[in-house]
């Protein structure tokens, strides 16, 4: 994980730079959708999702054999024995490790997330709920027949969740960077995606920070007693599926169309 | 009074004559019976030029029943030509005949058409624009590929569909925010 993240995030970063510069320089009545504030705020969100991955990686590795091995010794019922109760204060100690990792450094992952959306928001809500109509943002996605010919020859992505969060900026920089070559359709689709994303990721995030303080203080309480609660595979299995996705719900990434929109014959009719 | 007779009778059946012309003019408005598209066509023009106006919309379902029957990109061209035609005959509007053509045959969607900004139109009735797209998209799939074999179009359309819709989904979302 370290090392694709050390290669990307430069990456990430010189390609948004190359965006905004492109963005600024597209001389045609161009869709303001990814500034340079929000090129930032992506970028700063990159950063502090990768600090976090890193962070928490080792832990909730931990806090993953320690389940396998509780469940493999059949403590599931056995709460009583010495043993088990040894064990579950083994998980919970390295929950409460996750608890503190994550209080020090959710403040930042929200503040990022929450820039990012809240400056998407403004650019969607101007340039595509404001100036545009229906019908003009639907010619918008179209895109002139030039520009479709090359949107069709790469991928776009498809779905929000169920990826690593700093593998999804991955996804984005590549779809940003690439996108950023096509024109207006494609950065109006990314745009959506990665709004909706930073939307329920803001929400998961509110909820957990909700959660950990109250987590805390049951779990010092537990310690005395060495109980796994469900709220801690509740809290624990959220914070995976920020950080790390839901490994059942992989993202559909679309192939490319079979082949060309132009068609032989264009009708006197015709929109 | 033979001479009354006779002029009755005459009378009667002169009546009679000028019934039995009127009823023998009357529009059948039958649907055409031929599998060719181009001879269907023909056959709808000739009803439609006497007096099944008001059959129109069933003359068209017929047309696209028979053109899938028989379908190819060509197919495109005779309905287009039979819409301007319609156009020129007065049957219908230029609006009229543009809105038949582009919902089957075009991959834009006719049901996105609005004067005002997404904010204030399209947001509020975001539910129906999008139902309405649906019934439009299955009318995509009708033309563009049973009728036309234009299976890109149709593709596009679908993936037109899926994009409007994440896109006023978060459009959307982004609008009542600053409320």
């Amino acid at each position: 994980m370290k090392t694709p993240a050390r290669l990307v995030f430069p990456l990430f970063l010189a390609a948004l730079t190359t965006l905004a510069a492109y963005d600024a320089k597209a001389s045609a009545p161009t869709i303001r959708l990814f500034p340079t504030t929000v090129v930032e705020d992506l970028k700063q969100t990159g950063n502090v999702a990768r600090d976090m991955e890193t962070g928490l990686q080792e832990v909730i590795g931990r806090l993953d054999q320690q389940q396998e091995l509780y469940q493999q010794s059949k403590c599931d019922g056995a709460e009583d024995d010495p043993g088990c109760q040894r064990l579950a204060r083994q998980i919970g100690a390295t929950y409460l490790e996750m608890l503190t990792i994550m209080e020090e450094r959710l403040p930042d992952m929200e503040h990022t997330v929450n820039n990012t959306r809240q400056s998407l928001e403004k650019g969607l809500r101007n340039e595509l709920g404001r100036k545009m109509t229906s019908w003009t943002l639907q010619e918008t996605l179209l895109g002139s027949k030039a520009e479709q010919a090359t949107a069709q020859a790469s991928p776009t992505l498809r779905g929000r969740s169920g990826m690593r969060l700093s593998e999804r900026f991955k996804q984005y920089y590549q779809l940003v960077a690439t996108s950023g070559a096509k024109g207006d359709q494609s950065l109006a689709v990314l745009a959506s995606d990665i709004y909706l994303d930073m939307e329920e990721t803001s929400l998961l995030i509110q909820r957990t920070r909700q959660e950990i303080a109250r987590a805390t203080l049951m779990e010092q309480l537990n310690q005395s007693f060495g109980i796994i609660t469900p709220e801690m595979i509740e809290v624990v299995g959220g914070v995976k599926t920020i950080l790390f996705g839901d490994e059942t719900a992989q993202t559909i990434v679309a192939g490319p169309p079979p082949g060309s929109v132009e068609q032989a014959y264009r009708s006197p009719l015709e929109q | 009074m033979n001479f009354k007779l006779t002029n009755r009778a005459l009378l009667v059946i002169a009546g009679l004559m000028i019934l039995s012309s009127c009823a023998s003019t009357t529009p059948t408005c039958s649907s055409p019976q031929t599998k060719n598209l181009s001879a269907a066509i023909d056959n709808v023009e000739a009803s439609l030029m006497e007096g099944c106006q008001a059959h129109f919309d069933r003359y068209y379902d017929d047309l696209l029943s028979i053109a899938e029957g028989d379908p190819k990109p060509e197919n495109k061209r005779e309905f287009s030509e039979f819409l301007v035609w319609s156009s020129d005959q007065g049957l219908l509007s230029t609006r009229q005949a543009q809105e038949y053509y582009n919902r089957y045959f075009n991959v834009k969607f006719m049901s996105l058409k609005s004067d005002y900004n997404n904010c204030s139109h399209t947001c509020p009735n975001k539910q129906k624009v999008l139902f309405d797209m649906e019934r439009e998209l299955s009318d995509k799939e009708r033309g563009l590929l049973k009728v036309s074999l234009d299976n890109d179009g149709y593709y596009r359309a679908d993936q037109l569909f899926q994009e409007v819709e994440l896109v006023l989904e978060a459009t959307c979302t982004a609008c009542a925010a600053s409320r």
